[in-house]
């Protein structure tokens, strides 16, 4: 693993992370009639819905709004980036075959594919939140070591369904299921005291829940994300990498014979 | 072990995982209850060695382990016992529509492989190389894939692996598809290629097109190899099989 990691930093693999990266965002938005538009349309709907079921029932929630529309656009990028990324093993199968290159680089690029996107999002989004009261400060810089925690996190996550989904094609269609489950266990429409006394374990257990929490710290809270939060996010980030790598290192080379 | 040889083998053996019940999913594991997976070799002890410059044919059935070996001689698939020694490039292998991404136009095929390729050259030039060697036109070219007949697949297909230079060329069983015209044009290349000291690995059904390449060549079944020699004699005893 460390190996291939090494491997990066060759300039020639850089360009081929790019060239991957490129052909993912490409891919995406190809034959469709708004192109990357889209990736707006769906947070912007899942808005609406929130804004008039929600909004008033959760007063506790200062600035319903922009609370919703953060937790959102950390949600998407999650969800995303997995449902993309799931299947490129399996999808890449030509390359693979071919060409002698790090099967890692397929999930890499797709996360930073994902990534591109989710910058243009952000970039809307605060240019937007500027009617909703947010605060521009420097501490909106914090997001970048933010989404960079995240993508380690999600790159973590991807690396162990896309090589399982090699084996056990019916892994896309769990983690199908499972999404909506860990969308509503995860508080973006409500806010965490929702759940309270003996469920209120449900939330700690999720590991999104830190992430979004400490995405929304940054756009929203009056004081800055404690040392705490970042810690907690550096430890199941780092742990979730380890998992999806060892995973994807037992797997890799059994990875031609099977797609 | 020669000095001068470019690829040796030294007993290569490859074991692939197989699945014993079909299974291909989370349900059937769960509901069959059976250990999922068993080992199955593919490639038993094989030796062989490739000099500089001297083209190797395979010939064999379907399914006696050709595409698997090449795949481990560019390092694709790691053996679990035996030594490999490779002293070398290796242009991308050569197969029918190998990495081509269906959806994206012929241009963006181009640059897209070009660049996972790591060629050197400037990519407008490589670009335009291909263009003139696949002899497809420009509305084509912008096209997806997807639209391609499968003799312009192979043609683009061909081409771009061309564009590399490198010390090994792999080709598996590409030449079937194309036209005749261009089958005498990648022949011609292919010549041309192994003229300016390139090593050519290939793998073919047709023991003319073998007999036209290669000086030497294995005879493989069921994952070993059972003959060698010069290509017209491998090629003889390929014809006696069926």
């Amino acid at each position: 693993m460390l190996q291939s990691i090494n491997k990066i930093h060759n300039v020639q693999n850089i360009t081929r992370i790019y060239a991957l990266s490129k052909r993912n965002v490409i891919l995406r938005y190809k034959n469709s009639l708004v192109g990357f538009f889209w990736g707006f349309f769906k947070p912007l709907l899942y808005l609406l819905i929130f804004i008039v079921i929600f909004a008033s029932q959760f007063p506790s929630v200062n600035n319903y709004i922009l609370y919703a529309t953060s937790g959102l656009i950390f949600w998407f990028f999650f969800s995303n980036v997995t449902n993309q990324a799931i299947g490129t093993i399996v999808g890449s199968a030509g390359l693979i075959k071919s060409l002698n290159i790090p099967v890692m680089f397929f999930p890499i690029s797709e996360l930073i594919g994902e990534l591109f996107n989710f910058f243009l999002t952000l970039v809307v989004f605060l240019i937007v939140m500027y009617w909703f009261g947010i605060t521009y400060s420097f501490r909106l810089f914090l997001i970048i070591p933010c989404a960079i925690l995240f993508s380690v996190f999600s790159l973590g996550v991807i690396l162990l369904l896309s090589s399982l989904n090699v084996f056990f094609r019916d892994i896309n269609i769990i983690w199908g299921t499972v999404q909506p489950a860990l969308f509503y266990i995860t508080p973006i429409a409500y806010p965490e005291s929702l759940l309270k006394g003996q469920h209120a374990f449900i939330i700690k257990c999720n590991p999104i829940y830190y992430f979004i929490k400490l995405g929304r710290g940054i756009f929203n809270d009056p004081v800055a994300p404690s040392a705490h939060l970042w810690n907690y996010c550096i430890i199941i980030a780092t742990i979730m990498f380890f998992i999806g790598a060892f995973v994807f290192n037992k797997l890799k080379n059994q990875f031609i014979s099977t797609i | 072990m020669n000095t001068d040889s470019l690829i040796t083998f030294d007993n290569v053996t490859v074991n692939f995982w197989q699945n014993n019940l079909g299974i291909n999913s989370i349900k059937d594991l769960i509901t069959k209850r059976k250990k999922p997976f068993s080992n199955k070799t593919i490639l038993k002890n094989i030796s062989f060695e490739v000099k500089r410059g001297e083209s190797m044919g395979i010939l064999g059935r379907n399914g006696s382990g050709k595409s698997t070996l090449l795949r481990t001689i560019a390092g694709l698939i790691k053996p679990q016992e035996g030594k490999i020694m490779v002293r070398g490039t290796f242009a991308p292998i050569l197969a029918i529509g190998a990495g081509l991404e269906l959806e994206l136009s012929g241009y963006e095929n181009m640059s897209l492989l070009l660049s996972l390729y790591g060629t050197s050259r400037k990519n407008t030039n490589a670009i335009q190389g291909i263009k003139e060697f696949s002899e497809l036109s420009d509305e084509v070219l912008r096209m997806p894939v997807k639209r391609f007949s499968s003799g312009m697949v192979a043609r683009l297909a061909f081409s771009i692996s061309l564009a590399n230079e490198a010390d090994i060329l792999i080709i598996d069983e590409v030449l079937s598809v194309g036209d005749q015209g261009f089958q005498a044009k990648c022949l011609d290349k292919i010549h041309q290629i192994k003229a300016q000291g390139t090593t050519i690995l290939f793998v073919s059904h047709f023991p003319d097109g073998v007999m036209k390449i290669c000086d030497t060549a294995i005879l493989m079944e069921n994952g070993e190899i059972t003959h060698r020699g010069t290509a017209k004699e491998i090629c003889d005893n390929y014809t006696l099989l069926f």
